[in-house]
């Protein structure tokens, strides 16, 4: 199946409520004195997470989203994945996507390993079969073993992530997209990870990876895009960030 | 009009979402009652608390003599509250409870609402069956009428809309929450939930013609205790549900978007 991700122009506003904006009193009252104070509405304050962001992704592609914390990275991913929908700008995606942006995101504490592969695979829409068919590749990718049967809180987080990526990896998605949440994961596992990831290119799907390790970026990505305060600061292929960050 | 079509493919995507939130609904049930010991038995020992509780107490003020007769009404309107005004305090924090999943995965917001929706079934059709044991041991039970297989859904597409129209302005106003718990209060009390209609006179009697909660509970209850309900609370209920879905509509146009921000 063929994927494309495309972005356009792409402009990102947050609009952050204080304790004093979310009253409604006060609501009410700067309704009450006229339009105008209504307007600034005390507290809310406007902070621009992306600015004219555009890209182009296609089948095999694998792009690396860096950038100092607080540059966007995560508002990109969250807009891809479709969370968060632009006030300006087009975003089309096509194909399967799956999301794994926020660490140990959807994961039920109390349930076991296996249970939560089971509801993971069922927030895919999978079949059921399909998804018992995958567990013994899951099992033995995330390497949790026995603990596949204990209540996921007993977990590390590195157990975590391994179990989070083995679900991202076997429930096929065409496109992927990742936080740095694979970061708590231990040498061995990231090697794994890593050498799953250039996988990809042979079946033709596709990795957007948000991340701050570059070693990472050089081993599993082809393209880049490099942001700071929501502007996108560099786009193009690995080796030219390379060039482009040692000129 | 772009955001218009969204609303209803929100609509739409959410309601065909249905194989996922029947599971998600079900496990979630199943996990709140895990490590205890009556598991799900809890909501029945609520329901007869309750319903004793009440029944003992207004049964004495009202000096009713006919014990069994108010035991039947009251316990069969306990149970029917619940999926006709008790749940809003729940609803309102719909979106807030679902905060975490909504930043992680793109959902309808119509699947948040139905998954809530659903759990207040579960939660119904439960204690339902209690209440079907206990007005049998107590010999007060009644073949249910044909009429709640239509008056059931109604009850549940206008909680649903109702729902989705409180849960909005909840998550962006803080305060909403709270005036929709203490309302859902009062309104148990305005409600005929445990004294009889009929006992209602003169001028108040307008909170039962008005309130369309009076409505949407005869449409459950009176089936429930083997009567049909009469055609005023049809047309209530029929009524409200475009009244309610126009109201849905138009704020998921304008809010849709915004949500996530807002949690």
């Amino acid at each position: 199946m063929s994927c494309s991700v495309r972005l356009d122009g792409v402009t990102l506003d947050y609009f952050i409520y204080s304790v004093k904006a979310q009253s409604l009193r006060n609501a009410v009252f700067n309704l009450a004195v006229g339009g105008n104070l209504y307007k600034s509405q005390g507290d809310v304050t406007v902070v621009r997470a992306l600015e004219n962001i555009s890209l182009d992704l296609k089948e095999g592609d694998r792009l690396a989203l860096v950038g100092h914390n607080g540059s966007g990275k995560t508002s990109l991913l969250k807009v891809i994945a479709g969370i968060y929908e632009p006030q300006k700008g087009v975003v089309e995606v096509k194909g399967n996507l799956t999301s794994m942006i926020a660490h140990a995101a959807g994961l039920d504490m109390d349930a076991s390993g296996l249970q939560n592969i089971r509801k993971l695979g069922a927030m895919r829409l999978l079949p059921k079969k399909v998804v018992e068919s995958r567990i013994d590749g899951i099992v033995e990718f995330s390497e949790l073993g026995d603990f596949v049967r204990l209540p996921v809180k007993t977990y590390s987080s590195g157990m975590m992530a391994r179990l989070m990526f083995a679900c991202a990896t076997e429930f096929e998605a065409d496109i992927l997209v990742l936080d740095e949440w694979m970061g708590a994961g231990d040498a061995a596992f990231m090697q794994k990870a890593t050498d799953r990831m250039k996988g990809f290119v042979d079946k033709a799907q596709m990795v957007i990876l948000g991340t701050h390790n570059f070693h990472l970026v050089e081993l599993v990505c082809n393209k880049v895009i490099e942001l700071s305060a929501g502007r996108a600061v560099f786009y193009g292929t690995t080796e030219d960030w390379k060039a482009w960050r040692n000129g | 009009m772009e955001a218009i079509q969204a609303a209803f493919r929100d609509i739409i995507d959410g309601v065909r979402l249905a194989p996922l939130w029947l599971t998600l609904g079900w496990e979630q049930t199943a996990a709140r009652f895990r490590r205890t010991v009556l598991g799900p038995f809890w909501l029945t020992a609520n329901l007869l608390a309750m319903a004793f509780a009440i029944s003992f107490i207004f049964g004495g003020l009202f000096g009713n003599g006919n014990w069994r007769q108010t035991f039947a009404l009251t316990i069969a309107g306990i149970l029917c509250w619940q999926i006709v005004g008790g749940y809003l305090a729940d609803a309102s924090n719909t979106f807030i409870s679902a905060g975490d999943l909504m930043n992680t995965m793109r959902m309808p917001l119509t699947f948040h609402v139905c998954l809530m929706m659903y759990k207040n079934l579960i939660n119904f059709l439960a204690q339902l069956i209690a209440l079907w044991i206990v007005l049998f041991l107590l010999k007060l039970g009644s073949i249910p009428d044909i009429s709640l297989l239509l008056g059931l859904p109604i009850v549940l597409i206008n909680g649903a809309l109702l729902s989705m129209i409180i849960a909005m302005p909840a998550t962006r106003f803080r305060d909403v929450q709270q005036t929709i718990a203490v309302s859902v209060q009062i309104l148990f009390f305005l409600t005929p939930v445990f004294w009889a209609p009929a006992s209602m006179q003169g001028k108040r009697s307008i909170i039962l013609t008005l309130n369309p909660f009076a409505h949407l509970l005869e449409l459950i209850r009176q089936p429930l205790l083997g009567s049909t309900p009469s055609f005023v609370h049809w047309e209530w209920g029929i009524g409200l549900m475009f009244v309610l879905g126009a109201t849905a509509v138009t704020m998921l146009t304008l809010y849709r978007k915004r949500i996530v921000f807002w949690l």
